[in-house]
C-alpha cells in the first residue's frame, strides 16, 4: 500500500546574526546551511493498518507526512502510495486520500461548515447519493449535527477537529493521514475522535498514517509504530515489541508506616544488581522503586518490601509506553539498538 | 470546461457568500475608493476652471469627467486581490491545505473571486454607469450611449480582469522569496496604477513613452477598456487592443504555470 525508500529531506535555512548589523549582513548576503530534516527513512504499511508515527517536536514528523502528501517534494529517495507516486501526479494522487493537519484547518472559515461539505463534494465529484450516506455514517460517527449550520470560525477546537476529520472522509480516501489529530483536545472528545478513526478502520479497511504526541492515541488505536527522532528512524514495530525491547520496567508504590524504615531496605544488594538497575525515589511520604521485570521477579521485590516493612498501602504498576518513550526522547537511542 | 465549471463553481459560489459576510468592510472600502475619485475630479475641474482652452490634450472636461469616474469604475470591477491572497497563504503556510485537494491552484483562487467580483459589480456598477451616463446626458443634451462600445467595454473589462488575476498571482509567488507582500504590494500598485492609465490618461504623457506604456500589460488593464468605452479609438485600434490584451493574458496564464511549476518543486512550507 505505502513504500517509503531513503526518503531523505534537505532544507535550507538562512541563519542570521544577531542584532540590527546581524540583519543587515544577511539581507545583503544571506548565510546558508543546509539541514536534514528528514534523513534516510524507509519503511512499508500494508492495506487497512493504521500506524502511528512518532518522535519528539521537530524530529521530522511533519516533513515526513508532507512528503507522502505530495506537499513537498523529497531531495532524494522514493515513496509511493497506491502505486502513486504523489509529487509527480499530485492531482490525481490526492484524490485518493484524505488529510488531517491538527494545526490547520480544510474548512472554510467564514462559511456555514455545511457549505465547506458542499464544495468538497463537487471538487471530489461525490454523486448526490453517495454524499447523503456518507454524511449520514459521519454523522453517526462524529456527530456534526449540532453545528452543521454554524460558521466555522465559530466553532470549538474540538468541534472543528471533528469536522475536519468528517472533511477529510467524505470522498471514502483508501488512506488517511493524520497530523496531531487530537492536538488541544479534551478527554471526551478525544475519545470521540479514537473511535471514529476505528470504526472508519475497521469499516472500510483504510489505511491510516497518524503522528501524535498523545500515546494514549498510540496505545489505543496503533498497530504498529514508527518512531523518528532527529530525522531518522529509531524504531519501528508493534507496540508490545517496544515495551519488551526497552525495558519491561515495573514500578512499586508504597506508603510506610513509618517513613525512616525505608533506610532499611537495600534493594541493590539483595537482589545482587548493579547502580541504576533498580530506583528508589523517597518523597518523605510515597516511596516508588522502579525495576526490570525481566531481571527481578515482581513477587520477589514485592515480598523483600513486604517482609521488611509495614506499609499502608502499596501498588504495582505496568510501565506505561509514556514512560519508555520519554526515555528514548531524552536518552536518544541508535538506530540498531 | 464543463467539467472544470462544476468543479469550481461551488468556489463562486463560497466568493459570493464571503463577500455578502462581509459587506460592512465592503461599503467602506468602496465608498473610500469613490471619495478618491471625486478628490481626483475637482482637482481636474481646477485645472479646466483655470485654464483659457476648452480642451486640454484633445480631452474637454466632460470627456475628463466621465474618464476619471469610468477608470474608477474599472479599476474596482477589474480589481484582483491575488497578489496578497496568494502571498498571505504562502505565509502562513496554509497553501498546503490547497494542495491535498484534487485542484488547480489558480482556478480555486480564480472562481472564488469571481464570485466577490460579481458581488462588487452587482452593487457598484449598475448605478455608476447610470450616474456617468445621466451626468454625460445632463452635459451635452444628448444620448450618446453607443450600445457597441458598451459591449466591447464589457469584452475587454473582462480580459482586463483575468490579465490582472493572473498577474497578480505570478506577483504573489514572490512570497516565496519575500516571505510578506505587504509593503511590496503597496508599491506594486502604485506604480502599476500609474503605468495603466489610473491616474492619468496615457495620452498625457510625451508620445514616446506613451507609446511604450500602451504595448505594455499595464495599459491593458485600465486604459483600454476605459478609451473603448469612451469611443476614442476606431475600430482597427479596438482590434488591436482587444489583440493585445489576449497576448497579454496567455503571456501572463503561461508565466503563472512555470513559476508555480518552479516554485513546487522547492517550496518549504512555513510553520506545524
Amino acid at each position: 500500500m505505502i513504500h517509503v525508500e531513503n526518503l531523505t529531506k534537505e532544507f535550507k535555512k538562512t541563519i542570521k546574526e544577531p542584532g540590527l548589523k546581524g540583519s543587515i549582513k544577511s539581507f545583503i548576503k544571506p548565510k546558508t546551511e543546509i539541514i536534514k530534516a528528514v534523513d534516510n527513512i524507509s519503511f512499508d504499511v500494508p492495506k487497512g493498518e493504521i500506524l502511528g508515527f512518532i518522535g519528539p517536536n521537530g524530529a521530522g514528523k511533519s516533513t515526513v507526512i508532507k512528503m507522502l502528501t505530495g506537499i513537498l517534494t523529497p531531495t532524494s529517495g522514493t515513496c509511493e502510495i497506491n502505486g502513486k507516486i504523489p509529487y509527480k501526479n499530485r492531482k490525481s494522487y490526492v484524490r485518493e486520500i484524505g488529510v488531517v493537519f491538527g494545526q490547520r484547518t480544510q474548512l472554510w472559515w467564514d462559511l456555514a461548515l455545511r457549505e465547506t461539505y458542499a464544495v468538497i463534494k463537487e471538487i471530489y465529484e461525490v454523486d448526490d447519493q453517495s454524499f447523503k450516506k456518507r454524511m449520514d455514517f459521519l454523522n453517526e460517527v462524529l456527530g456534526l449535527e449540532d453545528f452543521i449550520t454554524s460558521p466555522v470560525r465559530t466553532l470549538s477546537l474540538g468541534q472543528r477537529m471533528r469536522a475536519d476529520i468528517a472533511a477529510s472522509l467524505l470522498h471514502s480516501p483508501k488512506v488517511l493521514f493524520l497530523d496531531e489529530p487530537t492536538i488541544g483536545l479534551d478527554v471526551v472528545v478525544k475519545d470521540n475522535i479514537r473511535q471514529a478513526i476505528k470504526s472508519i478502520n475497521e469499516t472500510e479497511q483504510t489505511t491510516v498514517i497518524l503522528t501524535t504526541h498523545d500515546l494514549q492515541d498510540v496505545e489505543n488505536l496503533c498497530d504498529r509504530i514508527v518512531m523518528i527522532d532527529k530525522g531518522n528512524k529509531v524504531f519501528d514495530g508493534e507496540i508490545v515489541e517496544l515495551k519488551r525491547r526497552y525495558g519491561q520496567s515495573r514500578e512499586l508504590k508504597f506508603v510506610p508506616r513509618n517513613i525512616a524504615d525505608v533506610e532499611k531496605l537495600n534493594y541493590e544488594k539483595e537482589f545482587g544488581l548493579k547502580g541504576g538497575e533498580i530506583k528508589v525515589e523517597n518523597d518523605g511520604h510515597t516511596v516508588s522503586v522502579r525495576f526490570d521485570s525481566d531481571k527481578t521477579a515482581v513477587e520477589k521485590v514485592l515480598g523483600y518490601t513486604l517482609s521488611n516493612l509495614h506499609v499502608k498501602d502499596i501498588s504495582v504498576t505496568d510501565a506505561d509506553i509514556e514512560e519508555i518513550i520519554k526515555g528514548i526522547y531524552k536518552s536518544g537511542v541508535s538506530p540498531n539498538a | 470546461m464543463r467539467r472544470i465549471l462544476k468543479i469550481y463553481k461551488p468556489f463562486t459560489h463560497a466568493g459570493l457568500l464571503l463577500a455578502a459576510q462581509y459587506r460592512i468592510n465592503f461599503i467602506f472600502f468602496v465608498f473610500g475608493d469613490i471619495l478618491r475619485c471625486f478628490i481626483t475630479y475637482f482637482l481636474w475641474h481646477a485645472v479646466f476652471t483655470s485654464g483659457s482652452q476648452q480642451t486640454f490634450m484633445g480631452f474637454s472636461e466632460i470627456d475628463m469627467t466621465v474618464y476619471i469616474f469610468i477608470t474608477f469604475l474599472t479599476g474596482i470591477v477589474a480589481y484582483s486581490d491575488g497578489a496578497f491572497a496568494v502571498g498571505e497563504e504562502i505565509r502562513d503556510g496554509s497553501i498546503a491545505m490547497r494542495m491535498i485537494k484534487p485542484i488547480r491552484f489558480e482556478f480555486a483562487f480564480l472562481f472564488q473571486e469571481l464570485g466577490e467580483r460579481t458581488m462588487t459589480a452587482m452593487i457598484v456598477f449598475v448605478p455608476l454607469m447610470a450616474g456617468v451616463e445621466l451626468y454625460k446626458f445632463a452635459m451635452t443634451g444628448a444620448l450618446c450611449f453607443n450600445i457597441w462600445c458598451f459591449l466591447l467595454y464589457l469584452l475587454s473589462l473582462t480580459l482586463s480582469y483575468l490579465i490582472n488575476f493572473y498577474f497578480n498571482v505570478c506577483y504573489g509567488y514572490s512570497a516565496f522569496v519575500l516571505k510578506y507582500l505587504w509593503g511590496s504590494n503597496l508599491l506594486k500598485d502604485c506604480i502599476v496604477g500609474f503605468l495603466s492609465g489610473g491616474v492619468i490618461p496615457l495620452a498625457f504623457l510625451p508620445a514616446g513613452v506613451g507609446f511604450v506604456l500602451n504595448l505594455l500589460p499595464f495599459a491593458s488593464l485600465t486604459y483600454t477598456p476605459v478609451m473603448i468605452y469612451l469611443g476614442m479609438y476606431d475600430a482597427p485600434r479596438i482590434l488591436m487592443s482587444l489583440g493585445l490584451q489576449v497576448f497579454w493574458l496567455t503571456f501572463f496564464i503561461f508565466l503563472q504555470r512555470i513559476i508555480w511549476n518552479a516554485c513546487a518543486r522547492r517550496m518549504s512550507v512555513q510553520g506545524g
